[in-house]
Parts: C-alpha cells; sequence; structure tokens
C-alpha cells in the first residue's frame, strides 16, 4: 500500500475518533449542529480529507472512496445518536416543571332541573313501550278540562281540584288530562299517547306547589283491559325505580275513568316494611306504601264527547306527578324549593 | 267523614281489630285515611271517690279533699269548685296527667295546702261547656277506673275520606253496608219503635206541603213534635257526637245531626210557632230576595236559589242552612222536623256560591237516598221524643210529586271480564250484585237486567256495575299483562315531537353550560310592571293564591330575573341560568283565549368563567351572552352566509338596554328569532344586581320551525390551497363590524371564499376629546379557486379592489 492512501485512511480513522471524543461536550444541539458543520460540512473536515483523494491514483480510488464513506455513516451515526441523547434530555427538562394536578380549563358545567331529570327518565320508560309524546295548551277552555272528562259544572267531581281561573270558561289546566280530549278528537283508534307538562291547581304548602308536573298516559284500542294497565304500570315503575317494586291497585274515583284506581308502589325507603330498624318509615308513614298515580279505564261518557264508540274501543288512562317521582327519587322533601331555583340546589342534579 | 267503630258496630257484628277494617275500607275503595282515638287526651284522667272534704285553712272558697283513686294511698287534692262534697265519684287528673288544654299537673301547694291532682270539671276534660263546678259521676262507679272506660266513651274512629261518587257512605249505615259486604256479615237496622200520640194532633191537619217543582224537590215530609222540653242531651248522645268531632247543642238539634251522621239525611227543625200559616211551600226565590238565615247573616238570593216557606215568608234556605226567623231556641216546644230530597245541583249552586258549605248541603249536592229518607225521619222523630219528653202528632204531612223509580241496566259479563281483565264467575258477581241491593234478573244468561239500589244513585250504567265487581273482587287482583301497542304508520319519533325539540333544546344548553330554572307561569303584576310590559295582552288570573301569582307571564324574563334576586340573596354571585317555558298572550281568536309560545330565555350575570384559576377573570358581557345565541343557532344549523343572523340594535325596549334583535333572513324579509340585551341598570337594581344582567330571550317554536327544515348536504373538500390577506380597517368607534364586512362583500372581491374578523384594538381616547372616538379592525379574507392554485398576482388584484373600495364606502381608512 502506497504512503498516501495510508495516511489518509489513517487520517479518516482519526476523524472518527476525535469526533467521538468531542461529541460528549455537545451539551445543546445547537453545540451538536456546530459539531456536524465541523465535521461533515461543505467545509468540513471530511470535506478537507477528501481534498486527497481527488489526487490519488486510480488504483487507489476504490479503496479509499469506500473508506470515506465508511467513515462519513459512522460520523453521521456518531452524531445522531448524541442529538437522540439530547432530545430525550430535553423532553426529560420540559416536563420537569408539569404538574398533572394543577385543575383544568373547566367548562361551565350546565345541569337539567330535577324535574325535567325525572320526567325525561319517566318519558323514557313510556316511550320504550311504545307511548308517543304529544303537548298542548296550558290555558285551557273549560270543555276540555272538566265538560269533555264527565265533569259537568256544578258536579261535586270538580271539588276535587282546586282550580285557577281565567275567566268563566277558561282555566289553567287542573291536570294533563285535557290531553286525552284534544288527542282523540284529533286521532282515530289506536291511541297510544303520553302528554307531559305542567298543571296548576290553587293550592300550596310544603308537598303542594300552584304549578306542578304531570305526565298522562292513554291508550284506546279494541279489547284494551285493566290488566293491559295493572302490565304497562307495573313494567314502568320496575324500570323507574327497581325490578323489585311491588304494585297495588286501589280502588278510586275519577270521573273519566271507570273503573277508577289509585297506585300505590312499595316503599323504596324501607322496602316495604313499612319500619327501618323499628323506627317508623319517613316516606311511606309506616304502611309500607306510597301513593305514585291514579288510573282507570276511560269513561264511556268520555269516548262519547270524542266521538268513539264506547262499545267498539276500550282503553286505560294514568296520571302520575313529577314532582312525586323526584321527591321520592331525589329525597327532596320541600316542593317549594324546587321552584326557588337556588344554584346550589340546581347544581346537586348535574 | 269520621266514624265510630262503636257505632257502626250497632249496625253490623263485626268483631275484628279497627287496623283489619280500615285495611279492607281501603281495599274497597275507601281509604282511610287516620285512626284516632278521639278521648287520647283525658285518656289518663281516672274515677276518684272524696272521701274527705274540709274547708281550705287559708281561704274560704278552697276545699281539701282525701280522694280515693284506687290506690292504697288516698290523695289530698285542694279543689276550687263549690259543688264539691264528701262522697261523690268525681274525674281525677293525678301528678303527671297532660290536660286537653296543654296543661301538665305537677304536685303543687295552694296556700300552703299540697295538693297531688286537680278534680276536674266537665269544660277541662272537654266534655262540654260545663264549668260552674266539678264534674259528679254516677255513684256506681269504681274509684281507679278510667273514665274513659266508666263513661263508655269511644276510643276506636277512623277517618275515611270519601270519593264524591260514593255519597252512599257519608253515614255510618253507608260505611257498615261496605263493612257488611267486605266481611260477609248481615246488616242490621236499629228497631223502629215511634209512638203516635193522638192527643198530640194530626200532623197532616196543621200542616200541609207544598211542591213548586218536583224536579227541584222529589219529596218533602214533615213531622210534628208538640211539649218538647229544650235541653242538653243525654251523655250517650253528646259523647256520640263529640267522638265524631261534632258539637252538642241542645237535644233537638243534636238528633238532626246524630240522623244525619248515622243514616246520611239531613234534617231541619222549625218552631212551629214560629212558623205563620199551616203551610210549607218548596219554591224558588225570587230575584234580589234576601233571607236572614240562622247565623244572622243576611244572604242575597237568586231566582236559582230554593226556599223553604211558610204561608207568608221564606223560613229555610232549602237544604244549606235554617232561617233566623224559625229556628229552635231554648224556649222552644212545638217542633215541624223536615225531612226532604233537594236537586244536588241545585243546592250546590247555591252553597257555594254563598260560600255556605254544611254538612247537610255536602251531602244534598252528592245525592241522598229518597227511599231511605222516610225511615230517617222516623227515627229522628222517635229519638227527638225520647230525648226532649216531645209527643209525636199522627201521621206525616207529605208531598212526592217525583216518587222514586227504580233504574234498571243490562250486565253483560262477558264485557265486564273483557275490561277488568279477569274471569269472574256469574255466581261471583250475582252475590256481589245482590250484595250490594241490586235486583238481579239473569234469565238471559248473556245479559242480565239488573236495578240499583236507591241509596246507590252512583251506579247508573253497566260500567258502573262492572266496577263494582272488579272493587269487590279486588282490583289488587287483576294480573299484569303487557299490552301490544299498535302503532300507525304515521307516528311520529321522539326527536319530531314538540316535546323532543325541547328536550334537546336544553340538552344543548346544558352542554353549554347553563343550569336550568322552572319558575311558575304566572307572576305578579308588579313583575310586570317593573319591566315596563305593557297592559295590553296580559292573562290575569280570576282567582290567584296571591298577587305575587296572579298574571301570567308575557315573557320568561320576570321569572329568570327573580331567580337572580333569590340567588344574590343568599350570596350565588355568578349566574348561568336558562328556562324553556311558555310565555302567554291573550289572543281572542284562540279557542283558550290565550297564544302559547315556548321560549328559551338565557341569563348571565356576574362571572364570566369559574374564579378559579386558570381561568381568567372577567366580567360576562354581551359577546357572552351573543356566543351562546351563535353557538345555538350553529347547533341547529341556522348559520352560513345565507343563513347567517343579523344583529340589530333596537332602541326604546321596555326594559333592555341595549337591546338586539336577532333576525333570520325569512322568505318575506327577517324574521325575528329574539332579542339579546342587558337588563337597564335601573331595573337590575331592583333585583339587588350590582354587576350587569345579561339576557337573551329566544322563540323556540320558530327555532323548530325553522330547524326542521334543514337538512345538512355534503359539499367536496377544497383541493387547492388558499391564499390569506388580512386588512386593517381604522373607522370610527360607532360603525358596526357588520356593516364593515358587508361592505367588504359588497365589492364583491372574486374567489373570496370566507371572510373573519380576526382583531378589534381600540386604542386609547386622545385627549383632545373632540377627535372622533376610533378602533381597528383586522379581517382575514381567504381566497381560493375551486379548479387551481391561485397565483399571489390575482390575488392582489382582488385584495386591491378591497384596499380601494373600502374608503369610498365608509368613513374608514386602510
Ligand atoms: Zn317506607
Amino acid at each position: 500500500m502506497n504512503e498516501q492512501l495510508k495516511s489518509f485512511l489513517e487520517g479518516l480513522d482519526g476523524l472518527t475518533l476525535e469526533c467521538e471524543a468531542r461529541r460528549g461536550q455537545a451539551c445543546s444541539l445547537k453545540d451538536l449542529e456546530a459539531l456536524r458543520v465541523e465535521f461533515l460540512g461543505r467545509k468540513g473536515k471530511l470535506a478537507g480529507a477528501m481534498v486527497a483523494l481527488a489526487q490519488m491514483g486510480p488504483e487507489d480510488k476504490p479503496a479509499a472512496g469506500k473508506k470515506a464513506n465508511e467513515i462519513k455513516a459512522a460520523l453521521t451515526a456518531l452524531l445522531e445518536s448524541r442529538q437522540a441523547e439530547l432530545e430525550a434530555a430535553s423532553v426529560q427538562d420540559g416536563l420537569a416543571g408539569f404538574d398533572p394536578s394543577l385543575p383544568g380549563r373547566r367548562p361551565a358545567a350546565g345541569s337539567l332541573h330535577p324535574i325535567t331529570l325525572a320526567m325525561q327518565e319517566i318519558c323514557e320508560v313510556l316511550t320504550g313501550l311504545g307511548f308517543e309524546v304529544v303537548a298542548g295548551p296550558e290555558v285551557e277552555n273549560d270543555w276540555n278540562n272538566f265538560e269533555a272528562l264527565n265533569m259537568p259544572p256544578d258536579h261535586p267531581a270538580r271539588d276535587m281540584q282546586d282550580t285557577l281561573y281565567i275567566s268563566d270558561s277558561i282555566v289553567l289546566r287542573t291536570h294533563t288530562s285535557p290531553l286525552q280530549v284534544r288527542t282523540m278528537l284529533s286521532r282515530k283508534p289506536p291511541v297510544a299517547v303520553i302528554a307531559p307538562g305542567k298543571v296548576y291547581r290553587r293550592d300550596s304548602d310544603l308537598t303542594h306547589t300552584p304549578m306542578f308536573h304531570q305526565i298522562e298516559g292513554l291508550l284506546v284500542d279494541k279489547n284494551v283491559s285493566m290488566a293491559d294497565l295493572r302490565g304497562t304500570l307495573t313494567a314502568f315503575v320496575r324500570q323507574l325505580f327497581s325490578a323489585n317494586t311491588r304494585v297495588r291497585f286501589r280502588p278510586s274515583f275519577f270521573p273519566f275513568t271507570e273503573p277508577s284506581a289509585e297506585v300505590d308502589i312499595s316503599c323504596m325507603l324501607c322496602g316495604g316494611e313499612g319500619h327501618i330498624k323499628n323506627e317508623p318509615c319517613r316516606v311511606c308513614k309506616r304502611t309500607g306504601w306510597v301513593e305514585i298515580l291514579g288510573c282507570g279505564m276511560v269513561d264511556p261518557n268520555v269516548f262519547r264527547q270524542v266521538g268513539y264508540d264506547p262499545e267498539a274501543v276500550t282503553g286505560f288512562a294514568f296520571g302520575l306527578g313529577v314532582e312525586r317521582v323526584a321527591m321520592l327519587k331525589y329525597g327532596i322533601g320541600d316542593l317549594r324549593m324546587c321552584f326557588e331555583n337556588d344554584v346550589r340546589f340546581l347544581e346537586q342534579f348535574s | 267523614m269520621f266514624i265510630s267503630l262503636q257505632w257502626l258496630r250497632e249496625f253490623v257484628p263485626y268483631t275484628g281489630t279497627v287496623k283489619d277494617l280500615a285495611d279492607r275500607l281501603t281495599m274497597q275503595g275507601l281509604e282511610v285515611e287516620a285512626i284516632l282515638d278521639p278521648f287520647e287526651a283525658i285518656a289518663k284522667i281516672v274515677v276518684g271517690h272524696v272521701a274527705e272534704r274540709s274547708a281550705h285553712p287559708e281561704s274560704d272558697h278552697l276545699s281539701v279533699c282525701t280522694v280515693d283513686v284506687g290506690q292504697p294511698e288516698m290523695l289530698q287534692i285542694v279543689c276550687g269548685a263549690p259543688n264539691v262534697a264528701k262522697g261523690q265519684n268525681v274525674p281525677v287528673a293525678m301528678i303527671g296527667t297532660t290536660m286537653p288544654g296543654g296543661m301538665e299537673i305537677k304536685r303543687a301547694k295552694l296556700r300552703g295546702v299540697e295538693s297531688r291532682g286537680m278534680i276536674c270539671s266537665e269544660r277541662e276534660l272537654g266534655l262540654s261547656e260545663e264549668h260552674a263546678g266539678i264534674m259528679v259521676l254516677p255513684s256506681e262507679f269504681k274509684p281507679g277506673q278510667l273514665l274513659t272506660e266508666a263513661l263508655g266513651l269511644e276510643r276506636e274512629v277512623i277517618e275515611v275520606s270519601i270519593t264524591p261518587n260514593r255519597a252512599d257512605c257519608l253515614s255510618v249505615l253507608g260505611i257498615a253496608r261496605e263493612a257488611a259486604l267486605g266481611f260477609g256479615l248481615k246488616l242490621t237496622m236499629p228497631q223502629l219503635n215511634l209512638v203516635e200520640d193522638a192527643a198530640a194532633g194530626d200532623a197532616t191537619k196543621v200542616v200541609r206541603i207544598e211542591i213548586s217543582d218536583g224536579e227541584l224537590c222529589p219529596v218533602y215530609r214533615a213531622r210534628v213534635l208538640t211539649g218538647a222540653t229544650i235541653g242538653k242531651s243525654p251523655d250517650w248522645l253528646r259523647y256520640r257526637l263529640l267522638a265524631i268531632g261534632q258539637r252538642p247543642i241542645s237535644n233537638i238539634v243534636d238528633v238532626t245531626n246524630y240522623i244525619l251522621m248515622e243514616l246520611g239525611q239531613p234534617l231541619h227543625a222549625f218552631d212551629r210557632s214560629l212558623l205563620k200559616g199551616d203551610v210549607i211551600r218548596v219554591a224558588p226565590a225570587q230575584d234580589g230576595q234576601t233571607i236572614t238565615t240562622l247565623d244572622g247573616q243576611e244572604r242575597k238570593l237568586l231566582g236559582s236559589d230554593l226556599l223553604i216557606w211558610d204561608a207568608e215568608r221564606p223560613v229555610a234556605l232549602a237544604g244549606v242552612m235554617g232561617g233566623g226567623n224559625s229556628s229552635i231556641s231554648d224556649t222552644s216546644s212545638e217542633v215541624v222536623l223536615e225531612c226532604a230530597i233537594f236537586r244536588p245541583g241545585t243546592i250546590r249552586k247555591t252553597a257555594r256560591r254563598l260560600a255556605l258549605p254544611s254538612e247537610a248541603s255536602y251531602r244534598f249536592e252528592r245525592g241522598v237516598d229518597q227511599v231511605g229518607s222516610l225511615f230517617a225521619l222516623e227515627r229522628a222523630a222517635q229519638l227527638m221524643a225520647e230525648v226532649s219528653g216531645a209527643h209525636v202528632m199522627t201521621g206525616i204531612a207529605c208531598a212526592e210529586p217525583k216518587p222514586w223509580a227504580d233504574r234498571s241496566h243490562i250486565f253483560r259479563i262477558d264485557r265486564c271480564n273483557a275490561l277488568l281483565g279477569l274471569d269472574l264467575t256469574p255466581e261471583f258477581c250475582r252475590t256481589t250484585l245482590t250484595g250490594l241491593g241490586c235486583g238481579v234478573d239473569a234469565s238471559d244468561p248473556a245479559c242480565w237486567q239488573v236495578s240499583s239500589p236507591s241509596h246507590r244513585l252512583d251506579l247508573e250504567r253497566e260500567v258502573d256495575l262492572f266496577e263494582e265487581c272488579g272493587r269487590v273482587y279486588g282490583l289488587d287482583r287483576i294480573p299484569a299483562v303487557l299490552p301490544k301497542i299498535s302503532k300507525s304508520l304515521d307516528s311520529v319519533q321522539m326527536s319530531d315531537t314538540e316535546f323532543g325539540f325541547l328536550q334537546g333544546l336544553k340538552a344543548w344548553a346544558v352542554g353549554a353550560g347553563l343550569r336550568e330554572a322552572i319558575n311558575y307561569s304566572f307572576v305578579g303584576t308588579d313583575d310586570l310592571d317593573r319591566l315596563n310590559l305593557p297592559v295590553d295582552g296580559r292573562i290575569m288570573i280570576a282567582n290567584p293564591l296571591s298577587e305575587d301569582q296572579n298574571v301570567l307571564r308575557l315573557e320568561i324574563a320576570p321569572g329568570l330575573l327573580n331567580n337572580v334576586r333569590h340567588n344574590l340573596s343568599q350570596g350565588n354571585a355568578s349566574l348561568r341560568l336558562f328556562e324553556v317555558a311558555k310565555a302567554f298572550t291573550a289572543d281572542p281568536t284562540s279557542d283558550t283565549s290565550a297564544r302559547e309560545n315556548s321560549r328559551l330565555g338565557m341569563l348571565v350575570h356576574g362571572s364570566r368563567h369559574s374564579q378559579e384559576w386558570p381561568w381568567e377573570q372577567g366580567e360576562a358581557d354581551y359577546l357572552d351572552v351573543k356566543g351562546l345565541v351563535e353557538n345555538l343557532l350553529a347547533h341547529y344549523r341556522l348559520t352560513g352566509p345565507k343563513a347567517a343572523a343579523d344583529y340589530v340594535l333596537e332602541p326604546g325596549h321596555p326594559y333592555l338596554e341595549p337591546c338586539v334583535r336577532v333576525e333570520l333572513p325569512g322568505k318575506d324579509g327577517p324574521v325575528l328569532i329574539g332579542r339579546i340585551g342587558r337588563v337597564q341598570p335601573k331595573i337590575a337594581d331592583a333585583y339587588h344586581a350590582r354587576k350587569d344582567i345579561w339576557l337573551a330571550d329566544l322563540d323556540a317554536d320558530l327555532l323548530r320551525s325553522l330547524s326542521r327544515a334543514l337538512t345538512p348536504v355534503f359539499r367536496s373538500l377544497p383541493k387547492f390551497p388558499p391564499v390569506r390577506r388580512d386588512v386593517t380597517v381604522i373607522c370610527p368607534a360607532t360603525l358596526k363590524s357588520q356593516d364593515v364586512e358587508a361592505a367588504i362583500r359588497e365589492l364583491r372581491p372574486k374567489q373570496l371564499e370566507s371572510l373573519a374578523l380576526v382583531a378589534v384594538y381600540a386604542p386609547d381616547a386622545p385627549a383632545d376629546s373632540s377627535a372622533p372616538a376610533e378602533r381597528n379592525l383586522t379581517f382575514r379574507l381567504t381566497y381560493r379557486h375551486a379548479e387551481r392554485t391561485l397565483v399571489d398576482k390575482e390575488v392582489d388584484k382582488e385584495h386591491g379592489k378591497v384596499l380601494a373600495g373600502l374608503p369610498q364606502k365608509l368613513p374608514v381608512r386602510i
């Protein structure tokens, strides 16, 4: 091997050694870039060494060229590995001040009113059973609110509801039952609807407010029976409360249903026992039952008023107080609190 | 309705517990609301025997008694009653007893003499108004016996809630019938033992009954009694009335009350010596006529009121209240005892109009047993004679223009079972119906003929009989079956209903960080006046509970503003509320006289964000509430160049300042979807708000109808890059950004894809205040060609049009 080639090759190896020795001194990417320029730049040390290559004889060129390429690759690898080290270190440094426990930039939290929560839950269960939701006016005429529902003027049944009047013939609807009338007047059977909404009575105390919410249910078809009513309500309360809720039908009276029943469900607090560890249950007042809704089979007189043939179809109707459900489900004691809209109250239902 | 068990047992041999009876009645549809002990307050009072009595050494009106209360040790009791005497049996309240008035008996010294109890008067025990002296008990009572036991006082009373259809149950007899039915017992009516005295006269000769209209009064009967002595009723009668909460008055009146409670038949006793002539007429009042009722009140009457007249004048308001001119007094001795039936609707109208509800009118307006009324009259006359020493004249003065007619209905057992979802046997149905007092003709097994008894006025139709069968069998035994709900092809999805839309709207609001409020639909007129809202269009409540709930909300704001006041008073200073509710406006063309419009109200007050780090602090302002509105409109796809809302300043709004109309483009010009604004500070003051209250009030119905028509349509994504150029416009502060934007668009730069405001800079006003305030608005214009990459030169040309054109269109510099 000639001397020129030998010194050329040694010079290249020296570059590798030097680079290896100096790369550790590069403490930043900037230092490292300077080092890269120094060794691999256009005017760098490798380029300088290559000047000698041009002057070599053709017999030496292949070996020298091969070596030069190896050295270039080796230098590049050396610098890149250092770069990786530096980058990893810099990420570490950047995370040093990262505090995962700081509060997030939380968008304002909204919430539904508990009455809406209860209402939505009830409607979801009932629409799941196949009922369709309808709506209607809150200011209602006497005919829809009373007369079509088998409560003629001067009927004692009108005493059951303390009415807020707009005029002699216009009332704030006292129940969602006028929606039964409106629906049947506008559709032919079969009809399966629920009507959620606000209703009004002239009444105010711990458990009564002059405005409250009801959900009316109505199913009219051929051969609807009270067993269907019981089945619907049983399925409903089991989904709404719990799978082991028991249902009790107590005969009662509503002018627009015959027979009529009050529906009690087994008390969810004491499990229907009436007492908890020998203490009387405050929810059911030791009866083990909680009154939850009124229902019955649509009175033939109502069918006649809306032009249905009571010999051809039968139906059931029920009316449920939403506040009652909200009180039972969420343990709200004083109903009036529901309408003060104190944000400390509202945010509990987020 | 209070029912005494003792009394009930005179009609039905029920031997079970009060609890079982209550449960059974409840499950038969007669809800027992409470089981009471009417004499609980005196349950601890015992019988004492006064063994010794001596005068008090220090007082001339006190006595010192030694009383045997059945205990080894005698009690020394100081007593102030003048009538206390050795050898008497007396009621004694021992140490530790709490008296009906709430006073606790303690060991005491009266003028130096120890007293270990109290000897009681009847008034102190709540047994009568008697308080001149202590109550003296029969000598056969045993010392130490409980007073309630010794007197045979009722300890078990049930309170039954009677539904309006069950007028027949407004009596001991009615409840006894139900108990007999429920427990399979036999009902026994009290034995009638009326002694007529021919020597006293003939009632039909001294009183003649005339009825003007049999519809108003189907029957009127009267017994005449003579020689009555008015006085206190015997103990058994008084105690029985007391047990069910009725105040005893005098023997004649007490008997009418007793029969009312026992048989459900209201009666009225006239003093015959005060009646003019020998006729009793039942006829309507004349419009404008007056009568003074026995409570001393003068009542103005209408032609629809029914009166009882003597030969000259009205003597009673039929079925409601007697007249002051003819009522029984302490000196009465001649009695005309009225027993009649009146038309329910007539009695109800009168009692309600005059606000005169009474036990009598309550029963008449629900319906009284016409056939049973004769028995009630006879039993009442018998009892009156017994308790007052009166003689009963022979005969009954009577007019019955409309005798009771049996009502008969068909009963199809198949339909009964189909409706109830049961499988009742013909035997069960027949037993039940006959048990109710119905006549059953089952000669056609599929279609019976059933007549209902006169005391069950509510059994008017076949379906009423179905209910009876179900009720007696037990509605609670009906099985649960899930119905198959038939749907029609045009059934609507939940989300397409008004309810579904409003729920979606609420869900959006919750996501936007607002809390839902629910307010009453009514507020006070003050609440509307405070907001300067018009008087026209208000819907007033005729009989409000209070003045602050007397008018329906014309807008959603009054309720939300009241929530601001409440929350601020509770120290909740930062509010982000929404409400979805109806606003009500009078509308004579509506069949309900009202127009109802669902609104979405949003209200922000106080801090924009949580006051916690890392949010920057700042008060909510116009841009916050407008941002909510813009987000909402975008949520419902009411956005983009063709649907973009206009925000137009509206001067002179009743309570908002500034007030901004939110308008959407519509087919026939802009459509007002709602308003955004700040509650005028003076008005906000009234709600104790120290910071700005920003409100948005949007028409949810309109939002629904506009958004329903919109279905998103896909557009291909752009293939070529955009070129963006900014332009900063120096303009007067009064110029709206919207106007600059519009001017840029009017210049129609080609290939302009979008335009956005990216910066607003308002330099401090120069010291020289005469110079108009200015601000800088920077817009970013995005240019893009759909089919090729734009070159700088062509963008420069288009952008140049904007730079050159703007100062010509508007008073601005670039
Ligand atoms: Zn319970």
